[in-house]
């Protein structure tokens, strides 16, 4: 026993702490990635083609949107254009998802009903309706709303009918013991107990609505960072696009963790109860 | 309900009986459970014991019979009665705090009631220094003094107790016994404890309820008459042991007469 | 037994909760095809189409065979798509749960691009790779990938340590070690991101026929949108989305069997 601290107390080798060595060697691979990036593209590819290094130049000429033509499409105008698009659809689709998912959930004609339509139209690629909705709205921003609605209600509304539906019993029974109402189980119980599940659904409705708002802009070349990356990409002005790529491929990583951390902050119970 | 701020309220269970779909659980249960009274019910496992109490909560509905509380048949939860659960029935997204105000929200209570009843309940089981927790923090016993805490709460005449302690430890489970009587003993209401413990059913009740036969009814209703308040020193009484072995027996010649009937069919 | 006899209840029609539910179902899509049927009667043609036409559309296309070919064509691109997305991603899945090294650099690139929507890079990879086949597969598989990889990693690190301890116990060499324990315990995981993969991937097939060189069902849709024939578009949309479904029942009919053994679990 007594060796113990003598043990401890003899000089070790120096070693790095774990999140400097974990940190090193993520920015070591990244580094190497970039690198295999611009040989290969440099080797095989044709010169319009990106590489971290014209995208890295590009990045202050398109955030200070410098040497724009007239009549091309500015970055932050095109970036706001789709993420409030974005956000009016997450707005719409998750406030419907959760009350259509607590209905289906609870009340069984409504499930049998409506879970056919729900299921296929979560399976289906909701963008084969984009030509058909630019029929019925024209070119027009409606398009883009419908499709990015659509696409935060679906995986919104399932995943919250899932979890109403594992509701346990005995959470339903303690509230009508104390006079719960069908509006207390529903929001107080039903929709409490469903917020991993909706957390889940939310992950997924946020990748859905921005390949929904992309292609939407492509199809029906509306205003927004799609048409920004296909005009660029037209114009053979590809670094210019890949800041854009960059840009959506942040603003998914940046959603996700602030889900993440609200997971953290808010649901303190979810990981560990049950 | 009654307006009386304390004290018991009078139950009356009048031939009551419970199917579900072709299957009698119990039937022709009489049963009259005074103010202030305990009144412990023990049998088999599978006799309908809990789904009597949840006759009496109103959460299920007797197919025959009535119960009445202080003169009100029971169509619905009642006011005024509060159960404790079996497996403590907490929200894991709420805190002991917000657990416990559960009860008094759903009744409209202002936010000064709420303010001043919760911590004094939380203080009364013991659990003052936790109304931040959440359940999966808690060890058991602490989780069901939570549950008990939301009883109390709604200031009830009439707690309802569904096998409260089983899923305890048994150390634990004779701690929180004789908590229970002492919370009791300074706010005495009416209650029904079921139980499938025989010396926790003789401890907690005046009279000890034994269900039988199948579909099961009351058998026989036995007063224990130890005194109150109830101490540790009960449990080695003589009155206690005899009342126990009394029970027992009873108990004891449905099982062997459930296994000798199983033999027959075979 | 008791002897007393309880009066039966009455017999009446019952019907049995699985049967009624059907019916409220059949109701459902009942009431579905006639809304359906109705609002197309009431729009002009060149927006939407009633209910009977799209079925005459249907069948129409499926007699021709062009309806045959179309889906032959996208299920080609589909399956080569997700063929490539499932390989990839369940051995690189079980490389970098095995590599530590490879992982702790990987796994922060992998969950961007993960988050990154996939349609925005298809104008990078058509200056790659063009716009035929390989380049769609391509597209097809980068939809399809990551979610397989994902849950693949996140399966083979989840093998419990005593199992991995009873096989050392019994000498079991590393490559049976992977065959008896760590793939049959990984690969419920997979088909769960394989499950994700296919839905993810039937956006980049259809994304890459829209976009890229135009084929299959996306060309169908494409073609008689052009020529505002709804009923035309509207059948072919329905076939995406019975496709879609019917692939979906199969994913999740997978997903059981390799999961059959955590029923009790």
């Amino acid at each position: 026993m007594s060796a113990i601290p003598q043990e401890a107390a003899l000089p070790r080798t120096f070693t790095l702490p774990a999140g400097v060595q974990r940190a090193a060697m993520r920015v070591a691979t990244g580094v190497a990635l970039l690198v295999l990036w611009e040989v290969l593209v440099r080797w095989l590819a044709p010169a319009f083609v990106a590489r971290p290094t014209t995208v890295a130049r590009a990045i202050p000429d398109v955030l200070a949107q410098r040497n724009v033509p007239p009549g091309t499409p500015t970055f932050w105008g095109s970036a706001e254009e789709t993420v409030l698009a974005a956000l009016e659809g997450m707005v719409i689709g998750v406030a419907a998802g959760v009350l259509v998912g607590l209905t289906m959930g609870r009340l069984r004609t409504a499930d049998r009903l409506l879970r056919f339509y729900v299921s296929a139209f979560f399976a289906m690629p909701i963008i084969a309706m984009v030509p058909v909705m630019e029929l019925w709205f024209g070119y027009d921003w409606r398009v883009r709303l419908t499709i990015v609605s659509l696409g935060a209600f679906l995986p919104v509304c399932l995943n919250v009918y899932d979890g109403t539906r594992k509701l346990p019993a005995h959470y339903v029974e303690v509230a009508e013991s104390y006079h719960a109402r069908w509006w207390n189980v529903w929001f107080g119980i039903a929709l409490p107990a469903s917020l991993p599940y909706l957390l889940a659904g939310f992950r997924l409705a946020v990748g859905r609505v921005l390949v929904g708002a992309v292609i939407a802009e492509y199809i029906a070349n509306l205003k927004g960072l799609g048409s920004f990356i296909l005009f660029d990409a037209r114009t053979f002005h590809q670094p210019e696009m890949m800041v854009a790529v960059l840009f959506l491929a942040l603003l998914g990583v940046a959603v996700n963790a602030a889900a993440d951390l609200a997971t953290r902050r808010l649901l303190p119970w979810y990981r560990r109860a049950e | 309900m009654s307006t009386r701020s304390d004290g018991g309220a009078r139950i009356a269970i009048d031939g009551v009986a419970k199917e579900f779909g072709g299957l009698r659980v119990f039937e022709n249960i009489d049963l009259e459970i005074g103010e202030r009274e305990i009144v412990s019910i023990v049998g088999p496992s599978g006799c309908g014991k809990t789904t009597l109490l949840r006759c009496i909560d109103g959460l299920v509905r007797p197919t025959r019979g009535e119960i009445r509380i202080d003169g009100n048949k029971v169509t619905e939860p009642p006011r005024g009665v509060a159960v404790v659960f079996q497996q403590f029935g907490l929200f894991p997204w709420k805190t002991v705090y917000e657990n416990v105000a559960y009860g008094l929200r759903l009744a409209g209570a202002s936010k000064e009631q709420i303010r001043e009843s919760v911590p004094r309940h939380i203080e009364l089981v013991g659990l003052s220094g936790f109304e931040k927790a959440y359940p999966y923090q808690l060890s058991g016993g602490m989780q069901q003094r939570t549950g008990l805490a939301r009883a109390l709460a709604t200031e009830p005449h009439v707690l309802l107790m569904d096998e409260p302690f089983a899923s305890i430890d048994a150390q634990t489970r004779e701690i929180l016994q004789f908590e229970l009587l002492r919370i009791w003993e300074s706010r005495p209401t009416s209650m029904v404890f079921v139980t499938h413990s025989i010396e926790e059913a003789v401890l907690m009740g005046d009279r000890v309820v034994v269900l039988r036969g199948r579909p099961s009814s009351v058998y026989e209703v036995i007063e224990t008459g130890l005194p109150r308040p109830r101490t540790r020193e009960v449990l080695s009484s003589p009155r206690f042991n005899e009342v126990r072995e009394h029970v027992w027996s009873r108990l004891m010649h449905e099982a062997e007469q459930a296994e000798r009937e199983l033999q027959e069919v075979r | 037994m008791s002897t007393v006899q309880v009066a039966e209840p009455k017999p009446r029609l019952i019907v049995p909760q699985s049967v009624r539910g059907a019916g409220v179902s059949l109701l459902g899509l009942a009431v579905g095809a006639g809304i359906w049927e109705l609002i197309g009667r009431r729009t002009q043609a060149s927006s939407f189409a009633p209910f009977s036409k799209t079925m005459a559309a249907l069948w129409g296309m499926t007699t021709s065979g062009e309806l045959p070919h179309a889906l032959e064509s996208s299920l080609q691109l589909f399956g080569a798509g997700l063929g490539f997305a499932i390989l990839v991603g369940f051995f690189l899945g079980l490389l970098l749960a095995r590599i530590r090294v490879l992982r702790t650099g990987l796994e922060p690139y992998i969950a961007m691009l993960y988050a990154t929507p996939m349609v925005a890079l298809i104008p990078f990879i058509l200056s790659l790779f063009g716009f035929e086949f390989r380049a769609k597969v391509i597209v097809v598989t980068l939809f399809g990938l990551w979610p397989i990889l994902i849950n693949t990693l996140e399966g083979a690190r989840s093998v419990n340590a005593e199992l991995l301890e009873v096989a050392r116990s019994y000498r079991s060499s590393e490559p049976k070690l992977w065959w008896h324990v760590i793939i049959p315990y990984t690969l419920p995981y997979t088909m769960t991101g394989v499950r994700q993969g296919i839905a993810r991937s039937l956006v980049g097939m259809l994304a890459s026929e829209f976009l890229l060189a135009a084929s299959g069902l996306g060309n169908l849709i494409l073609t008689y949108t052009q020529r505002f024939d709804t009923a035309h578009v509207l059948a072919a949309v329905l076939t995406i989305t019975l496709l879609a479904t019917a692939l979906m029942a199969v994913g999740r009919a997978i997903e059981n069997y390799f999961a059959r053994w955590k029923a009790g679990v």
